[in-house]
């Protein structure tokens, strides 16, 4: 009886494993997203970090690119492996090295260590990865592979103005940030806001206070993923309690739940990061004040085509708001309740940073 | 251990289990003194700290109050230490100490801690336990479960699963159907059907509980991955936009100052939350099917020759928990954010299986250990946010941390039901 019963178990806890391996590596597979005939034959691959494809975020934007690309005629075929955990990283950057891709865009800081290996093992395959830029271990210089380009972003210069304009729009005199990790590519939006609010200071003789981060202390809030929505949520309506009506959440996908406790608050705006909120997110356009956005698409299919008509360099592309690689979306909702003064002191302000007049840091800068 | 317990066993174990009465004693001291040291003669004077009561839309409406921090931490700790000398007397007379006696300590003991964090700062204390029960909703729903199964000996690790899978149903049948009370009773059907494999596999097919639980919840999560990439993201408008349940504030019970607003202005998820508690209380401990349930889980050969039919109990008692759990995992989508996302339960389920441990598998004590870790959780949220010199990589250890001390320092041994995890082979 018992021994039947194992042999039985074994079968079964055997087929119960595989189908649940099955399942998770359905969403690894390389997905042909069309086998259109335009084009020359040049397939665009892309590696995606944890938060998949479907982030609303960076991975998004990113495969925003290549689609657009695609929907242009440079390129015949789009392919992308997700990654679910840090563990997928070096097999779906090997898979789409035997996938004869023309050019394979590895996405987010993350993957440049899977991103350096495959380069160097594959010498003739071409990379561009999205968010980091390899530097020398000793020195910090930045190093270049011969067959990776990076595309980066000095979003603090475009957050800068965020945080200007949002310090100019608080009426309780607080503003606030959060962000998902503590990782350069997050804090650097958050230390250019923090500038611009104390630019802002400076200029008006303001006292505006910035909750969630602290630039000297390079500290702040930070939910340490990009999946805990409940405590997204909560960090946002505690820094709603401490006064803050403005919020810029860092944090990919569960940036939603700033919406959320802006929406149940009341006379909270919002700052998105990215993409245009009021676009992203149609459900809480009527909150977004403006959004920092970050050209990944443009960057991406940049790359893609110079890579197609034979351009292809390893230099890295850096995107800022001169060669509007990071640029503030418009106001939308919001042009109505911003003064004609506030929104020419931004416009002025940018112009200063395009003509080098004034320079915003950040150690996480490119 | 479980047969042939002499009389002289069963003495020295009393004399053991007088002997480790001391332990909370003890500990209040150390706790109080500590606090005294720290959170008062060292902390500097001065400074005040000032506690929101109100909140936007109270009717009765309460200034803030501002104490002066060292004064009101040194006397806060010094009723610690009252507290602790009264448990100590009760000790010395072997006489136990009461519950109302250590929520006292337990309460003077944050008081003086929080007076000391605040000081000449201010923070809302209605806001901070709004935010705590928040926090601790899925994991008091998630320890029921794991409890009304390993009551009968079945180990949940698929709490997370259930979980998981409660909060995806619940939001695609809300969304497609455009009725959040359909969604909400689809809930516990998706955490019904995760525990039937599982009782499946562990109770008629005798696979390790752990295993099948561990494989439960990668097949979940690797699931709802998978359609959100393929549906729920692509198609949000038709899949993936729930909506929320209105907050439904209490006549009277609401208007409370402090616990109106934290308790009785809640969504429907968390009144059902409070019964849920209440009911799983009285039905294990008061009730007939209660002493089944916990003789199958303590001793299922006696519970057999009884008459009680072992398996059948345990396959029911993993159902319900498995809906427990569904039910739970609704207040992520339609509770709070409205919206489902990748992997939003974020280990929800492994800490609900901490709490119902800290609990000692009891209901009341799963709530108080669930309560204490959003309480941890938020709290470091708001110190950070005010301004406290502790990195948030530590901030973000704090509820753990305090798990871990208080499983070890304040709880002591903690005894599972004796054929936990053990299979039922009827020989």
């Amino acid at each position: 009886m018992i021994a039947m019963h194992r042999a039985a178990v074994i079968r079964l806890g055997a087929v119960l494993a595989a189908s649940a391996l099955a399942v998770t590596a359905c969403g690894e597979a390389p997905e042909e997203t069309d086998a259109g005939s335009e084009g020359d034959d040049f397939v665009g691959c892309m590696v995606t970090d944890e938060g998949g494809v479907d982030d609303k975020s960076f991975n998004e934007t990113s495969h925003r690119g290549l689609v657009n690309a695609h929907d242009a005629g440079t390129i015949s075929d789009v392919q992308v492996a997700e990654s679910h955990s840090t563990a997928d990283f070096e097999p779906n950057v090997s898979s789409m090295v035997s996938q004869e891709c023309g050019l394979i865009v590895t996405v987010g800081f993350m993957l440049a260590d899977a991103t350096a290996d495959a380069a160097e093992s594959n010498p003739d395959e071409r990379f561009a990865i999205v968010d980091f830029q390899y530097t020398d271990e000793d020195s910090g210089e930045p190093v270049t592979i011969d067959n990776v380009k990076p595309l980066v972003f000095n979003t603090h210069e475009a957050a800068f103005l965020a945080g200007y304009l949002a310090a100019g729009y608080s009426e309780t005199g607080t503003v606030a940030t959060w962000g998902g990790a503590k990782i350069p590519t997050v804090t650097i939006f958050m230390d250019g806001y923090y500038d611009g609010v104390q630019h802002y200071n400076e200029v008006h003789d303001a006292d505006i206070e910035v909750l969630g981060w602290d630039k000297e202390s390079q500290d702040g809030q930070f939910t340490d993923d990009f999946s805990n929505s409940s405590l997204a949520q909560q960090y946002s309506e505690n820094l709603i309690q401490q006064g803050a009506d403005v919020i810029m959440p860092v944090a990919g996908p569960i940036g939603e739940s700033a919406a959320v406790a802006a929406r149940d608050a009341g006379d909270v705006a919002l700052i998105w990061v990215d993409t245009d909120g009021y676009e992203s997110l149609p459900e809480y356009s009527d909150l977004i004040l403006t959004s920092v956005v970050k050209g990944m698409d443009t960057a991406v299919e940049e790359a893609v085509e110079a890579t197609a008509d034979g351009e292809y360099s390893p230099d890295p592309f850096v995107g800022t708001l001169e060669n509007e690689g990071v640029s503030i979306a418009p106001y939308h909702d919001f042009s109505g309740e911003i003064d004609d003064e506030l929104a020419e002191e931004v416009a002025e302000l940018e112009q200063q940073i395009i003509d080098g007049e004034l320079e915003v840091q950040s150690d996480a800068a490119f | 251990m479980s047969t042939g317990d002499t009389g002289n066993e069963v003495g020295s174990w009393a004399e053991r289990a007088l002997r480790r009465r001391w332990r909370a004693p003890v500990m209040f001291t150390v706790l109080g003194l500590g606090a005294l040291v720290l959170f008062g003669l060292l902390a500097p004077g001065g400074e005040r700290s000032t506690f929101g009561i109100s909140t936007a839309g109270d009717i009765v409406e309460i200034d803030p109050v501002g104490v002066p921090s060292r004064q009101a931490a040194i006397l806060l700790a010094l009723l610690c230490l009252a507290v602790a000398g009264y448990a100590l007397l009760l000790t010395a007379r072997a006489e136990p100490v009461p519950l109302w006696l250590s929520v006292l300590f337990g309460s003077a003991f944050v008081l003086s801690f929080l007076t000391w964090a605040v000081a000449g700062e201010t923070i809302s204390l209605t806001g901070a336990l709004q935010g705590s029960l928040a926090l601790s909703v899925p994991l008091i729903f998630g320890a029921l479960c794991g409890m009304l199964g390993e009551r009968t000996g079945v180990i949940n690790i698929a709490i997370e699963g259930q979980l998981l899978a409660g909060a995806f149903l619940s939001g695609v049948v809300a969304s497609l159907l455009g009725n959040l009370w359909v969604g909400l009773i689809a809930a516990p059907v998706a955490g019904l059907l995760v525990a039937y494999l599982l009782a499946v596999f562990s109770i008629r097919y005798l696979v390790n509980q752990i295993i099948v639980g561990v494989v439960l919840n990668v097949l979940v999560l690797g699931l709802t991955n998978f359609l959100y990439g393929r549906l729920l993201s692509p198609q949000a408008q038709t899949w993936n936009s729930p909506g929320r349940f209105p907050r439904w504030k209490l006549p009277v019970l609401g208007d409370i100052p402090v616990v109106g607003p934290v308790l009785f202005d809640q969504t429907v998820i968390v009144y059902c939350m409070y019964v849920a508690v209440l009911v799983v209380h009285v039905a294990l401990f008061h009730t007939r099917w209660g002493l089944r349930v916990r003789a199958v889980g303590e001793h299922p050969e006696a519970a057999d020759t009884a008459g009680i039919a072992v398996n059948v109990v345990r396959f029911r008692n993993v159902l319900i928990g498995g809906a427990v759990a569904g039910f739970g995992g609704a207040y992520f989508t339609l509770g709070a954010i409205g919206v489902f996302s990748r992997e939003m339960t974020a280990g929800a389920g492994f800490i609900a299986l901490a709490a119902m441990i800290l609990g000692r598998w009891k209901p009341m004590g799963a709530v108080f250990a669930a309560l204490l870790f959003g309480f941890a959780n938020n709290l470091q949220s708001v110190l950070g946010i005010i301004g406290s010199p502790i990195p948030s990589e530590f901030m973000l250890m704090a509820p753990y941390v305090l798990t871990i001390f208080a499983v070890a320092g304040l709880v002591g041994r903690i005894r599972p039901p004796a054929a936990n995890g053990q299979p039922y082979i009827k020989s």
